[in-house]
Parts: structure tokens; sequence; C-alpha cells
């Protein structure tokens, strides 16, 4: 396990390495410059927020630009001082970032591209149409009432300082709350939105962090360069910025520092190193142009993650160090050379070793469900009344009712295909049922949000599996724990002790989930790394971190074997003894007819029967649509 | 000389180790199944085979030839063909569109559209649908193509990884009879099945797999009587 080779551990640190050399040179060539990289750095990190969360926003020049013309008009023209001209520049970019950031966020992908370059069209535009306010196409400077000397107003170590401040911030987010829902979204929006993740709530949160940042960078580039441009924040400013986030990699916050320090630097050196001995080459002022592109290509080709990728696992490595403290032993304890299958095979369950089912777990081995409600026993948790949901025509589930109440272990089987993953989509809000109600302790949940039903108390497993796959084991379950965590990316900022704390009893708890599944020596692996059938139950033990009051596992059992199975069955007898309601949608009989205490049987997207397992397994309709024949 | 001979082969991801040095034959002819616990590195077993994934060390002989690093396209030419995990049908493909790609080492063999029409008869059900996007097929059927399509490279040795995986029971026994089947009409295979009481009964010979070594191996009808095979995987039923 030590055989990692030298050449690798020593990489990221050789890139670091060569990213401080290139810039040390750059600014004893020429102090001025030193403004241009600091800058270019936190416009990189401002494009980093968005990134982070695979949000392709093209606003940054835009921000950036608002940012620079407010702070030189509010400080030259209103004779603000420059102390408060660039903190009310930054406040402007988060209201326009408000305003435009509701419609703008629906967007996904290339269309998020597209709307947030016009938006940055806009900007441009505008300036170009208010001469009077911005010195119009020609830009703002002397003639146009900018002197030079009132607009140079800052230091280097003032931007230095604020690029630590943003820096911080970032590096304080990575293993809290805020942090571990932004690289879950960033890896697994679905997933993450069942798992109470406001998706909305963040992306806004970053896009405003990203306006915020630009905007900032704006003001600092205003009041360094002394003159402005609206041809300083064009489409080619847009990709650059995109540029320096892309290929320091947006796995991690210090990605984006190392590329537009290696961006800004580098062009220039190789311009005046070369252009002494090849003349042309001095006058040729695209250099620096293809060599972002071409620098781009070769990154993205050999490493798609980034600079930042060469430290191992990005956000994940740098956060889980901070953040495992307890998180029991490395990847490496997984080589303990084993005691043979028999002792794979129980990790599903050290309880039921045997078949021993007199071996009552201890109460709080397994977290209890949220508040089980008290005189309701007899009323029904959830009820489907008369749903139905077509796909284009073909109607997956049509006219199905039933009802859940609390306590119950309840089974759902029928052929492939027969629209069981439809129902647990339509329960957990992924999409609205075509027709009918669903209700949840008789309240009509079917329009919500999946992160409104997952607050509710209803979690679940995904028959094709969604776990957040670069983030550790550990980390995927403490994100299953999101909705009982109270910090705050403010609590995360000022390290209250209210972060430490929560941060702390999230991470036990989530660590005493992974013992009771006899999986705390994987809590530090990347989940995607793990096997088929201990990814399943890394998402069971993710829905168990919710605390879930409805439990619903889609095909917990695929991928495992008999004896797996068998404890796997054992596992959730324990769950139904601690009060948990679960409904499974599974093809392994042994266990549906051992832990259910009804099965529900779906055929063509309708119920087809429902009762008893003794019942069931002798429904002529079931043993003909599903079971078969002996 | 066997089909298939894999020598001290060992895999790792990073610094996990998912292959610690295993070795095994297939003979031609054959249904050997690979059983073991999750992570004990079965999947592994038949990525590396399929040149998918590169060994760490050992080698991988099929048909007398190394194939240790050999490009997977090239692996396939040769007659050595895998059933992914999960099926991995292209799914806005049609059912016909699906099958004809498996046959993307033969271009230019007049034997391909026998071989469809063989294929057709072999999964009736699938032949019905040939027209119809793959996405749109059951679950079983979903396998039946995924196999076909592997039948359509005319493999002398087929991996199948968990065909039975997420199946209802019907079609379960429905697939076990249909990997019988293919064996008896020549084809040597190499199954990996989580359900091993299955696995066990169809196969000749069985691998169990342990944390990245071969625990047991033998006659798969000793070793369902096995009392540590009765006790990981076979359970009290």
């Amino acid at each position: 396990m030590s055989a990692v080779p030298l050449r690798r551990q020593a990489l990221p640190w050789i890139v670091v390495a060569a990213v401080a050399l290139a810039d040390l040179l750059l600014v004893l060539r020429n102090p001025a410059d030193a403004d241009r990289l600091l800058i270019n750095v936190i416009l990189a990190l401002s494009a980093f927020a968005t990134l982070h969360l695979r949000l392709l926003s093209l606003a940054n020049a835009g921000f950036m630009a608002i940012g620079a013309y407010t702070s030189a008009i509010l400080s030259v023209k209103l004779g603000l001082p420059v102390a408060l001209s660039i903190p009310a520049a930054v406040l402007a970019c988060g209201a326009v970032a408000m305003v435009i950031g509701l419609p703008v966020l629906k967007l996904k992908d290339v269309y998020l591209a597209i709307a947030t370059l016009g938006f940055g069209e806009i900007v441009r535009v505008l300036i170009i149409l208010l001469p009077g306010l911005t010195g119009g196409p020609t830009g703002a400077n002397l003639s146009t009432g900018f002197p030079y000397a009132a607009m140079r107003a800052t230091s280097t170590w003032v931007i230095a300082a604020a690029l630590l401040f943003i820096a911080y911030l970032f590096w304080s987010l990575g293993p809290s709350k805020t942090g571990r829902a932004f690289r879950a979204i960033r890896e697994n929006p679905q997933a993450a939105a069942t798992m109470g993740i406001n998706i909305t709530g963040y992306k806004s949160l970053a896009f405003l962090l990203s306006a915020l940042i630009a905007g900032l960078g704006g003001a600092f580039f205003a009041h360094s360069v002394g003159s402005l441009d609206n041809g300083d924040f064009n489409f080619t400013r847009a990709v650059n910025i995109l540029g320096y986030a892309v290929l320091g990699g947006s796995g991690a916050w210090f990605g984006p520092i190392l590329g537009a320090g290696l961006l800004t630097a580098l062009p220039i050196l190789i311009r005046d190193s070369l252009g002494a001995s090849i003349g042309f080459l001095h006058n040729f002022a695209q250099l620096p142009n293809i060599l972002t592109g071409a620098s781009l290509m070769l990154v993205i080709i050999f490493m798609p993650g980034g600079l930042a990728s060469t430290f191992a696992l990005g956000a994940g490595a740098g956060a889980g160090a901070r953040a495992g403290a307890g998180a029991g032993p490395d990847a490496g304890a997984e080589n303990r050379s084993g005691a043979g299958a028999s002792r794979a095979a129980v990790r599903g369950s050290p309880a039921g070793r045997g078949g021993d089912r007199r071996d009552v777990p201890e109460a709080d081995e397994i977290p209890p469900p949220d508040t089980v409600s008290e005189g309701l026993a007899d009323c029904c948790l959830l009820a489907l009344d008369g749903v139905s949901r077509s796909f284009g025509g073909v109607e997956a589930l049509s006219d199905v009712s039933l009802e859940i109440r609390e306590g119950g272990v309840y089974g759902l089987i029928g052929p492939n295909g027969a629209g069981k993953t439809t129902l647990m989509n339509l329960v957990t809000g992924l999409f609205p049922p075509t027709s009918g109600r669903i209700l949840w302790r008789g309240r009509e949940i079917q329009a919500k949000a999946p992160h409104r039903i997952a607050r509710l108390g209803i979690s679940r497993t995904y028959q094709n599996i969604q776990l957040f796959s670069e983030m550790s084991t550990l980390e995927n379950v403490t994100a299953g724990h999101h909705i009982h965590i109270g910090t705050s990316p403010f609590s995360s900022w000022m390290r209250l002790p209210r972060e430490r704390r929560e941060e702390a009893s999230a991470q036990r708890e989530a660590t005493a989930i992974l013992e009771r599944l006899g999986m705390e020596e994987l809590a530090a692996r990347p989940a995607g790394t793990l096997s088929y059938g201990d990814q399943r139950r890394v998402e069971i033990a993710r829905a168990l971190a919710l605390h879930p009051r409805l439990l619903l596992l889609d095909e917990p059992a695929a991928g495992m074997n008999e004896t797996e199975t068998e404890r796997l069955g054992l596992f959730i007898g324990e769950l139904k003894r601690h009060g948990y309601t679960i409904l499974v949608v599974e093809h392994h009989m042994d266990l549906v007819m051992s832990v259910c205490d009804e099965i529900v049987v779906l055929n063509f997207g309708r119920k087809i029967a429902q009762g008893a397992p003794s019942v069931v397994s002798r429904d002529e309709a079931v043993l003909e649509a599903y079971l078969g024949r002996e | 000389m066997a089909l298939l001979e894999v020598e001290g082969l060992e895999l790792r991801y990073g610094a996990v180790e998912a292959i610690r040095g295993i070795s095994f034959r297939v003979e031609e002819g054959e249904i050997v199944s690979i059983i073991g616990a999750n992570g004990a590195g079965k999947s592994s077993t038949l990525l590396a085979l399929s040149g998918i994934v590169r060994p760490s060390a050992g080698s991988i002989r099929f048909g007398g030839a190394d194939i240790t690093f050999r490009r997977p396209d090239r692996i396939v030419r040769s007659g050595l063909v895998q059933v992914p995990e999960g099926r991995a049908i292209l799914g806005p493909l049609t059912v016909h569109e699906n099958l004809e790609l498996g046959a993307w080492t033969r271009r230019g063999d007049p034997g391909v559209a026998a071989d469809l029409e063989r294929i057709y008869s072999l999964f009736p059900s699938i032949a019905e649908r040939r027209r119809q996007l793959a996405g749109t097929l059951s679950g079983g059927e979903q396998q039946m193509l995924a196999i076909g399509r592997a039948l359509m490279a005319s493999p002398r040795l087929l991996l199948l990884d968990e065909p039975s995986m997420g199946l209802a029971p019907l079609v379960v026994a429905a697939i076990f009879r249909i990997i019988e089947s293919v064996n008896r009409s020549g084809t040597t295979m190499l199954v990996v099945e989580q359900n091993a009481r299955q696995a066990l009964r169809i196969s000749t010979r069985t691998i169990v797999l342990s944390h990245g070594r071969v625990q047991l191996e033998g006659p798969s009808r000793d070793l369902a009587r096995d009392p540590v095979v009765v006790e990981a995987f076979l359970g009290k039923a």
C-alpha cells in the first residue's frame, strides 16, 4: 500500500513550485504585474464558485464590468473614498446577481452559458450607450473625466489581503455542510435533492458569491489600471476567466489559483524571453491567447480534472483530511489480509451472524426515525390515491392506490417495467403524477420539490446507484444527514463553536451508521471505487442518515449473494423493530417474503394484488405474471 | 492446452489492490462460474480479461496467445467477448441495430445475416421487437439483447458479469436456461454471479474469490456441498 509511485506523490508539489516560480519571475521582472496577477486569481475564484457546482456561467466579465464602473463612477465622479466605493460596487453586483440569478439558473449547461454570455454583452453595450456616465465607447480615462491619478487608488497589499480573505471563505467552506452540499450537487443533483439539499438555493448562493467576487475583482481592476474600456470586459475576458478555473480544476478551491497563476505569468515570460532572440514574436500580440488555448487543450486532454487533480482527490482529499478526524482507518486498512469470504460476507450485519435473531442491537446503534407520531398510530403515513403517470403516451403507472401505515414493512414486487421505480420517483417528487394524489399524513405532497419531500422524512436508495462517487464513503453518509445539521456558511466562516459541535456530531452519526453496516473500514474510500454491492450499502447508510420516517429501498439486494441478502433481511428486520416504516422493491423473494408485513404487486402499471406474503404468494394472477409455478 | 490461462494476475486502482495474484484456467466447452463476496475482485477480473483495465502484474493467455496488454477491440476480434454488468445496451438504438453493432468486428462477413436469424430464433421475445428502441425493453429482454449482441461477435469465450442482476424470478430462470443452451451450442462461458445457487447448478467448475485471491476452486458439484461455500453464499435456506 506504500507502493504509490514517488513520482505521483511529488507531482502536485512540482506543479505548485512551477506556478510559484513563474509568478515570482513575473513580479520580479515588473512589480506592477503583481496587481494583474492577484486580480486574475480573484476572477478565477469567481469562476470557481459557479463551475464547482458544474454551472457553466460566463457572467463573470459582466459582473467585473459592473464592479469596475460602479466603483470608478462612485469614487471619481461622486468623490466617495475608494474604501467605500469598492464595497458599494460589490454590493451592486450582488443586487444584479439576485435579479438575474433566479431566471438564469433555471437553465442548464450550454443554455446557461449562452444566457450569461448575453448578460455580459448587455452590460458592455450599456457601457457604450451611456457615455456621460461611463466614458462611452472611448473608455473612461483622463479625457472623459476619469483622471488617471484619481483612479489609481489601490495598493497591491490590499488586493492580496482581499484575495486571502476570499481563499479563506472557500477553504473554510470545504469541510462544512455548505461545502458538502456544493460537492453533492456537483456530483449528482438528483440524489442531492432527495437528500433534502435545496439545489436552487445553493446554486443561487454560488452564483451570488461568484458575482460578488467578480465585482470585487473588477473594482480592483479599475483602480489598479487607472483607466477603463468596454473592451476590457468582452467575450475574450469571459472565456479567459473561465479558462483559469478549467485549467486549474474546479474540484478544489486552490485549482483556479494555480490556473490563473500559470496563465497570467507564462505568456508574458515566454514573450519576453523569446522576444529577444526571435524578433517577430515580440510583436506577436496574440501569443498569450494562443498559449492560453494550447495549454487548455493539453490540460483537458491529459488532465481532465485540471492542475488541482494532481492532488489525488481534489476537494475530497482536502476536505476529507480535515473532516475525517474520527473517520477511521484509511483505504489501506482494507489490505489487512482478510479472514476469507465468510468474513467479508458478514459485512452485511455483524449482529446477524449465524442468523441469531436474539442478538437484539443496542438502542443507540441505529438512529431512531424522527419523532414517531403519537395518536396517529392507526392513520396511514403515506397514501396514494388513484395515481397515474404516463411518459409520452405510455402509461407507466395507472390508477394505483395504496396506504402505508407507520411501522410497517411493505414490499413492492412485479416484473421488470411494471412501474415500481416510477412509483418511488413519484413519491420522492422527482416528477409529479399525471393524475391522482399523494398524501403524507393526510396532506397532499404531489406538487412538492424533492428536497421538501426529503425534509418531511422520506428518503430512498436507487436501483441504478446514485452515489456522490468522488466523495468519500463517510462524506456520502454525512451528506445524507444534511437536513439535521444546523449550520450555515456564516457559522463556517466565523468558526462558531456550533460549527465544530454540529460537524463533529454529524461525523459521529455517519461513522456509527457505517459501523452498524460493517463498513467503517471503507469510510475514507471514494464511494465510486467500492464494489457494486458495497455501493448499495452506502446508499442505505446515506438514506438512514436522514432519519427517515419512511425509507424507500429500490432493489437493495441487487448485486448481493444469498448470504449477504439474508443479512440485509435481518438488518431490515432490525430497522422495523426500531420503528422504521419501509417500502422495499426487490426481486429476491426470500427477502421480500421474510421481512414484509404486506406486499403490493404491480403488473403493467396496475396493482394486481395486495396482501400478506402468504396470500400474495399463492395468488393466481401473481404466479402468472411474476413468480412462476415451480 | 486450455482456452484461457490466467497466471498471477494482479490489479490495483490507485492505492486499492482489487486483485492480488490469481491464476485459473478455462477449458474449451466449459461453463466456469466465479462467485465471491462484494469487493472480492470478480468484476475486476473480467474487466482485466477484456482489456478494459490494465493489470499491474501477471499474464492472460487466450487460445495460446498472450493478450495481457492487447487493446479491448483486438481482444473481441480474437474471440473473447464480454456481456457487461448492468447490461449496457445502447438504449437510443433499435434492437436490430444493437445486434448489428455486436458484429462490428465482423464487417463484411457473409455469416452475419445468418447469425442474426440464429439470435432471433434463440430469443423469440426480442425478434418480435427488432424495430423497437432497445431502451424500451424490459430488464429481462435487455439482458437477452446484451447476450445476443455479444454472441454476434461469434465468441469462443463469453464472459458474463452478473447476468441475473435486478431481474424478476421468472426471468432469472429463463436467463440461466439461455446460458446453458448457448453453452450446449459450443460457446465456452465464464460467468460472474451473485446468485451462487444457480451459478453452482449450471457450471462445470467454480472459482471462489475472496479479497482478490482464489479461495477455493473445484467442480461445482463438490463446492455446492463445501461448508465454507454453504455458509458464505448459500445461506440457511
